[in-house]
C-alpha cells in the first residue's frame, strides 16, 4: 500500500489540505527537528525551513537530525538533507538565514498557509508574530523548557497574539550588590562575568545589562569609590603579559578592594565581614597539587584548585588577547576583545574560578563549574521527549487550522507529563501589536517621500485630518509640529521594504484606533502615485474609531477565569537583543488544574526577584519558557 | 573544563560493560513460573489462568537489577558535554542509571520508531528491538528509520543502522523472532519491556512473564488520532523533589490508594527549601487492570463521569473484540464486525458505570475510522511520553504513569486513569476508620487463596 495510506485513512478530507499546503517552519532546533520530521512524514506539500544557527555538540542529545559529522554545519541545510529522505514526495526548501532579513518580506510570508514558530528567543518570535498578523497567516507558536512546554495558535482577530500577554524583562542586580555586598553565588558569578572579565579583556564602556543602576543615586559615595577601583584595575591591565600580572590582579580584587570594604564598618554591623585572600598562601597550598590534571567540572573545587584555574585561565586569556591584538594591528582592525561565551572554556574557567574565589571571601557557598556554566550562560535544560510531544501537538493543531476550525484549537501546556488545555484567549484590546488596524502599502522606494504617504494615503485616501503622528521603530517622523521630514524620501527615514510604520490619529473628536502600515517595495500600478494602499478585491480598509471610555469593553473575562496567562510585566518594553523570552510559571498546583496563575504588579516583581537563581535559564537552541519553580 | 568537544570517530569503544541481552535459553535458576503457552492460530493466546488464583502474584518477585544497581563507572567528559542539556534537568545519577539500563522494545512500527529514537538519544545502555514483520509501503508514512529501499526487509533490522547513528554509544540488538514464540525466560534479562502493536492477550502474557522476574512492563498502541499507554511496574520506588509544602508529607502517608511515602528529607538552597520525598508505588497487571472499575473520584458525580473519555470503553471493547476474533481488528466494511464492536463498547461503557450519552455515535465512527492507522504527530506524542516515563522510572525520579494513559488527538486530551481491582471507596473508609491499610491492591475478582 502507498505511504500515505494511513494519513488518508485517519485524516479523511483533511489530508488533501495537508498535501496542498505550503508551510513555513522557523527554527531547526529541538522542536524544529521534531516538527520537520512530523510535517515531512505526514505529507505537507511544501515546507520551508529557516535557521541561522550552526550545529553544536550539545544539540545532539535531542536534535536528532544532526550527528557528530554535522557539527558546525548550518542547521537548516542539514535538517533539509536528512529529513528529505523521510519522504521524497514533499518539497523542502532550506534557508540558512535570519528570519528578520528583509528578503523575507510580507509578500513572502503571505505565501504560506501556516507558519510554525520553533524559536529560542523573544525578538524573533515577536517579529514572526507581527509579520503573520500583517498578512493574516495563522501562526502556531511553541516552546519548551525541561519537562514543560506549550503550544499556542495565533490567528488575527480570533485569538490572542504573542504580544497580547506581557513578557517579563530580564533580571538585573543592583550595582552595589554585585560590587560590594554579594550574598548569593549568582552575585559572585555576575561579578566575574559582567565586571571582572570585561574590565580585563573587554571594552569597559559596554555596560552589561545585568547591572541595575537605578539605586546609584542613593549610594553616591560608594559608587565613586567603585569607579576609582575600576580605574585602578585598568592600570593593572596594562601589565598584561608580564610575569606578575596574575599577582597584580589577584592582590587588587581579592585583597586590596576587600580590605577597603572591610574598613567600611557600617556595612558589616549585621553580617560577617569579607576576608581578603592571600596570594602567597594559596600559591603555597597549590604547589602540592598536580596542576596538570584536568579538574572535574562536576566537583566543587578547593580554594587552591580555584587559584590554579584562575592563574591558568588568566594566562590563557592574556595570550589569546595578545595574539589577536598583534594580528589586528597588522591589518589595522579595531582592537580585539574577549567577551564571555559559555562554550569558550577559557572564559568559562575564568568566571568559575574568580566567582568562587570571591564567594570564599564573602563566606558564600561555592559551586561546581558545571553549575556555574548554567548560571552564567543562561542555559535551560532541554530534552528530546518534551520537544517530540510539543512538536506532535503543533501538527495536530495544524490539522484544525487547515480546516479553519479555530474554535477547536487550544492553548496546550505540557506540565511534567500531563497535558493541560485551555481555551485560547481572545485578542487583548489593549495589545500594542494586534489591537491596531493593519494595512499594507506598495511603495516606489526610488521616488516616494513622506509627503506622498501622509497626503496621498493617510489624508486623501483614508480621510485622516490634520492631527496625526507617524512613527517608525526609531520614533516620531511626522506630526503637525514636525514637518521637516515631509519632503524627505522614505528611505532617508529608514522606511524600507518589510518595515512597519505606526499611524496615530490625534484628533480630539472620535479618533481612529492606531494603524500599522506594512511597507512593501513594489511600484504601484498608478505611476503618478509612488505610495498606494493595498486592498483586496472588493474590500476596503476600514479603520475603526477608538472606543470611548463609557462603552469600552471590560477587558473580556480578565477577572473571570485566569487560567491562561502566566506572564509578567511590561511586555512591550524594548529589550536588548541578547534577551531571550522568559516566563515565570509559578505555583504548580495539580488540584487547581491550571498550570499557572497570572501575576501582576508587586507580586510579579516579587516572584521575579525571588526566582532569580532558578530563573535565568534561557536556551540557545529550543523554544523557551523561562520557568521559576519556587514560589 | 570539559575538554574539547569531540567524540572519537568511527568505531567507538563502548565504555560501559552492560550485560549483553541473554539468549532465550532455559534458565535453571529462574523462579517457578506458569508455563507460557505459545500462540495458537492467529495470535490468540489463551490466558493461563484468568483468575490468577494459582499464580504466585510476584509482587515481590525478584528484585529488579535496578534496585541493586549502583553507579559503578563515572561518565566521561565527552559524555557530559553530549548529554549536557539533559544532565542539567535530571542530574548525573539518573544519567548513570540510564547508561546501565537494558531495555526490550517490541514492535518497530511508527510508535516503536519514536520510542527507540528517544531512548537512544537519552543514552540508555542497551536496547533490543524486536519485530518479526517486514517493512511495507504504508510504514514509510510514519517511520523515519527506514526508506523505500527497505520494503520487504525485517522491520527491526532495517531500522537498526539509522537508529545507531542517533547515538553511537548505545548498544543495539535486533531480534526478528515472533514475540509470541518467546519463552518467559526471555524477558528476564531486560530491566523494562515495552510492547507495542500487540493484541491484549499477547500483552497480558508478556506482562506476566515480566512480573515473574520482577521486571517492569509497558504496553502501548495507537490508532490514528488515538492511543494508549499502560504501565505495570510491579513495585516501584522513586523520589520527587518539590518546593516545601504547607502540609508536609509524613512517612506512611497514603497519597493515593497505590502510593505511600517511605522517606522524607529536605534541602535548603539560599532561601528556598525543597522537600525530597521517597514514594513506593504498587501496580496491577494488565489483565486485572482491564477488569477494574474507575477510581471513585472519576465516577462519584455525574460531572466527573461526563469527563471520562469514551476512549476507555472503546479500547476495552477493542481488546475483547480481538480476543474473540483471533487478534484481528474490526473491519469497517463488515457489518457484523461493526455490530459486535458497538455492542462491546456499550457493554464496557455500562460496566464502567458511565453515562450512555458520553458514548456518541460520532465518536465510535471516528474511532473505527482510525483503527490500525498510525500518524506521525500522534506517535510522536505517545513515543515521547512513554520514553520519558521509562527514563524517569530508570532514574527512579518523578512520579511514573499509574497505570493507563488515554490519548485523544482530536480533543487534545491525554488523561491518566488509575485502574486497580481494589475498590478505593472501601480503602478510603478504612483509612478514615484508622484500620490498617492494605499494602497494595489485591485481585477483587473471585476468591484469592494465598498458599
Amino acid at each position: 500500500m502507498p505511504r500515505d495510506q494511513y494519513a488518508r485513512q485517519s485524516l479523511g478530507s483533511t489530508y488533501r489540505l495537508v498535501k496542498e499546503s505550503r508551510v513555513l517552519l522557523v527554527g531547526a532546533g529541538g522542536i524544529g527537528c521534531e516538527l520537520l520530521k512530523n510535517l515531512v512524514l505526514t505529507g505537507f506539500g511544501e515546507i520551508h525551513i529557516i535557521d541561522l544557527d550552526t550545529i553544536d555538540l550539545s544539540n545532539l542529545n535531542r536534535q536528532f537530525l544532526f550527528r557528530q559529522e554535522h557539527i558546525k554545519k548550518p542547521k537548516a541545510l542539514v535538517a533539509k538533507e536528512v529529513a528529505q529522505k523521510f519522504n521524497p514526495g514533499v518539497k523542502l526548501i532550506a534557508h540558512h538565514a535570519n528570519i528578520k532579513d528583509r528578503q523575507f518580506n510580507l509578500e513572502w510570508f503571505a505565501g504560506f498557509n501556516i507558519v510554525f514558530n520553533a524559536l529560542d528567543n523573544m525578538d524573533a518570535r515577536r517579529h514572526v508574530n507581527k509579520m503573520c498578523l500583517a498578512v493574516d497567516v495563522p501562526l502556531i507558536e511553541s516552546g519548551t523548557t525541561g519537562f514543560k512546554g506549550q503550544v499556542q495558535v495565533i490567528k488575527k482577530d480570533k485569538t490572542a497574539c504573542y504580544d497580547c500577554t506581557a513578557k517579563t524583562t530580564p533580571i538585573s542586580y543592583p550595582v552595589c550588590t554585585i560590587r560590594s555586598t554579594p550574598s548569593q553565588p549568582i552575585h559572585c558569578i555576575v561579578w566575574a562575568k559582567s565586571y571582572l572579565l570585561p574590565e580585563l579583556f573587554g571594552v569597559s564602556e559596554d555596560e552589561p545589562t545585568e547591572l541595575d543602576h537605578s539605586g546609584d543615586t542613593d549610594n553616591v559615595e560608594e559608587i565613586e569609590k567603585l569607579r576609582q577601583e575600576a580605574q585602578a584595575l585598568k592600570k593593572i591591565r596594562e601589565s598584561m603579559g608580564s610575569d606578575d600580572f596574575a599577582k597584580h590582579v589577584f592582590d587588587k580584587v581579592f585583597k586590596e578592594d576587600i580590605e577597603r570594604l572591610v574598613n567600611m564598618e557600617d556595612m558589616w554591623k549585621d553580617k560577617k565581614p569579607p576576608e581578603p585572600l592571600s596570594y602567597e598562601t594559596l600559591e603555597q597550598e597549590a604547589s602540592s597539587i598536580n596542576s596538570s590534571i584536568k579538574l572535574d567540572g562536576q566537583r566543587i573545587w578547593s580554594p587552591a584548585e580555584n587559584f590554579i584555574v584562575f592563574k591558568d585561565s588568566l594566562s590563557r586569556l592574556s595570550h589569546r588577547l595578545a595574539e589577536e591584538q598583534s594580528k589586528a594591528s597588522k591589518t589595522a582592525q579595531p582592537l580585539p576583545t574577549i567577551t564571555f561565551d559559555k562554550d569558550d572554556d577559557d572564559t568559562m574557567d575564568f568566571v568559575a574560578a574568580t566567582g568562587n574565589l570571591r564567594a570564599i571571601i564573602f563566606g558564600i557557598e561555592t559551586k561546581s563549574s558545571f553549575d556555574i556554566k548554567q548560571m552564567a550562560g543562561n542555559i535551560i535544560p532541554a530534552i528530546a521527549t518534551t520537544n517530540a510531544m510539543v512538536a506532535g501537538l503543533c501538527v495536530m493543531q495544524a490539522f484544525k487550522v487547515l480546516r479553519g476550525e479555530f474554535t477547536r484549537t487550544r492553548w496546550l501546556w505540557l506540565w511534567n507529563g500531563s497535558l493541560r488545555t485551555d481555551q485560547l484567549e481572545k485578542p487583548n484590546p489593549e495589545c500594542p501589536v494586534c489591537s491596531v488596524a493593519m494595512g499594507r502599502v506598495h511603495v516606489d522606494l526610488e521616488k516616494a517621500t513622506l509627503n506622498d504617504l501622509v497626503q496621498d494615503v493617510l489624508r486623501t485616501r483614508l480621510g485622516y485630518g490634520e492631527e496625526l503622528t507617524v512613527l517608525t521603530d526609531a520614533g516620531i517622523v511626522y506630526d503637525p509640529d514636525l514637518e521637516d521630514n515631509l519632503e524627505k524620501k522614505l528611505t532617508d527615514l529608514d522606511i524600507e521594504d518589510a518595515s512597519f510604520i505606526l499611524v496615530k490619529d490625534e484628533e480630539d473628536d472620535n479618533p481612529r484606533i492606531d494603524l500599522r502600515l506594512a511597507i512593501e517595495a513594489k511600484k504601484p500600478t498608478d505611476q503618478s502615485k509612488p505610495v498606494a494602499l493595498v486592498e483586496k478585491e472588493g474590500e476596503t480598509l476600514d479603520i475603526p474609531r477608538r472606543p470611548t471610555k463609557e462603552d469600552a469593553p471590560n477587558g473580556g473575562d480578565v477577572d473571570g477565569d485566569d487560567a491562561n496567562g502566566s506572564v509578567v510585566t511590561n511586555g512591550f518594553s524594548i529589550a536588548p537583543p541578547t534577551v531571550k523570552r522568559k516566563r515565570d510559571l509559578v505555583d504548580d498546583d495539580a488540584a487547581s488544574g491550571t498550570p499557572a496563575k497570572k501575576l501582576q504588579g508587586p507580586v510579579a516583581a516579587e516572584v521575579a526577584k525571588n526566582s532569580a537563581l532558578n530563573a535565568i535559564v534561557i536556551d540557545e537552541d529550543d523554544g523557551t519558557l523561562l520557568i521559576a519553580d519556587d514560589d | 573544563m570539559n575538554g574539547e568537544h569531540s567524540l572519537p570517530d568511527g568505531s567507538l569503544p563502548i565504555e560501559n560493560t552492560n550485560e549483553v541481552p541473554q539468549p532465550a535459553v532455559n534458565d535453571p535458576n529462574a523462579p517457578n513460573f506458569i508455563p507460557f503457552i505459545p500462540a495458537v492460530g492467529n495470535g490468540f493466546v489463551p490466558i493461563p489462568d484468568p483468575n490468577f488464583t494459582n499464580m504466585t502474584l510476584p509482587l515481590n518477585g525478584v528484585p529488579s537489577q535496578m534496585d541493586a544497581m549502583a553507579p559503578t563507572q563515572t561518565i566521561s567528559a565527552d559524555e557530559i558535554a553530549l548529554y549536557d542539556r539533559q544532565i542539567r534537568l535530571w542530574g548525573m545519577q539518573v544519567q548513570q542509571r540510564l547508561r546501565q539500563a537494558n531495555i526490550l522494545l517490541i514492535g518497530m512500527r511508527g510508535l516503536g520508531n519514536e520510542i527507540a529514537k528517544n531512548l537512544v538519544l537519552a543514552g540508555i545502555g542497551t536496547l533490543t528491538v524486536l519485530d518479526h514483520e517486514l517493512v511495507t509501503g504504508e510504514d514509510l508514512g510514519v517511520q523515519f528509520l527506514v526508506t523505500e529501499a527497505h520494503i520487504g526487509q525485517n522491520r527491526a533490522e532495517a531500522a537498526l543502522p539509522e537508529l545507531q547513528k542517533l547515538n553511537p554509544r548505545v548498544e543495539l540488538y535486533t531480534d526478528a523472532d515472533d514475540i509470541k514464540e518467546k519463552l518467559p525466560e526471555y524477558f528476564h534479562s531486560f530491566d523494562i519491556t515495552i510492547a507495542t502493536g500487540l493484541p491484549v492477550d499477547v500483552l497480558c502474557n508478556i506482562n506476566m512473564a515480566c512480573r515473574a522476574y520482577g521486571r517492569k512492563f509497558y504496553a502501548a498502541d495507537t490508532h490514528g488520532m488515538y492511543g494508549f499507554i499502560f504501565a505495570d511496574l510491579c513495585l516501584h520506588d522513586f523520589v520527587v523533589e518539590k518546593p516545601r509544602s504547607n502540609r508536609p508529607s509524613k512517612i506512611g502517608d497514603m497519597e493515593t490508594p497505590t502510593r505511600s511515602v517511605t522517606a522524607v528529607d529536605s534541602k535548603r538552597e539560599n532561601q528556598t527549601i525543597t522537600d525530597i520525598i521517597a514514594y513506593h508505588e504498587t501496580y496491577t497487571p494488565l489483565r486485572l487492570a482491564n477488569l477494574s472499575p474507575l477510581p471513585a473520584r472519576s465516577r462519584n458525580t455525574r460531572r466527573s463521569k461526563m469527563r471520562v473519555t469514551p476512549l476507555l470503553s472503546c479500547l476495552r471493547a477493542l481488546f475483547d473484540f480481538q480476543s474473540q476474533s483471533g487478534g484481528h481488528l474490526p473491519v469497517i466494511r463488515r457489518p457484523a464486525d461493526l455490530a459486535m464492536f458497538t455492542r462491546l463498547a456499550n457493554q464496557k461503557h455500562l460496566e464502567l458505570e458511565l453515562l450512555p450519552e458520553t458514548l456518541r455515535a460520532d465518536f465510535l465512527r471516528s474511532f473505527l475510522q482510525n483503527l490500525g492507522a498510525e500518524i506521525s504527530p500522534v506517535v510522536a506524542y505517545l513515543g515521547g511520553y512513554l520514553a520519558q516515563d521509562v527514563i524517569n522510572v530508570l532514574g527512579q525520579k518523578e512520579a511514573p504513569l499509574q497505570n493507563f494513559l488515554l490519548f485523544d488527538g482530536e480533543d487534545f486530551t491525554a488523561t491518566q486513569y488509575s485502574l486497580h481491582p481494589i475498590n478505593d471507596d472501601a480503602m478510603a473508609m478504612m483509612n478514615t476508620n484508622g484500620l490498617p491499610m492494605m499494602p497494595g491492591p489485591v485481585p477483587a475478582e473471585g476468591p484469592v487463596t494465598v498458599t
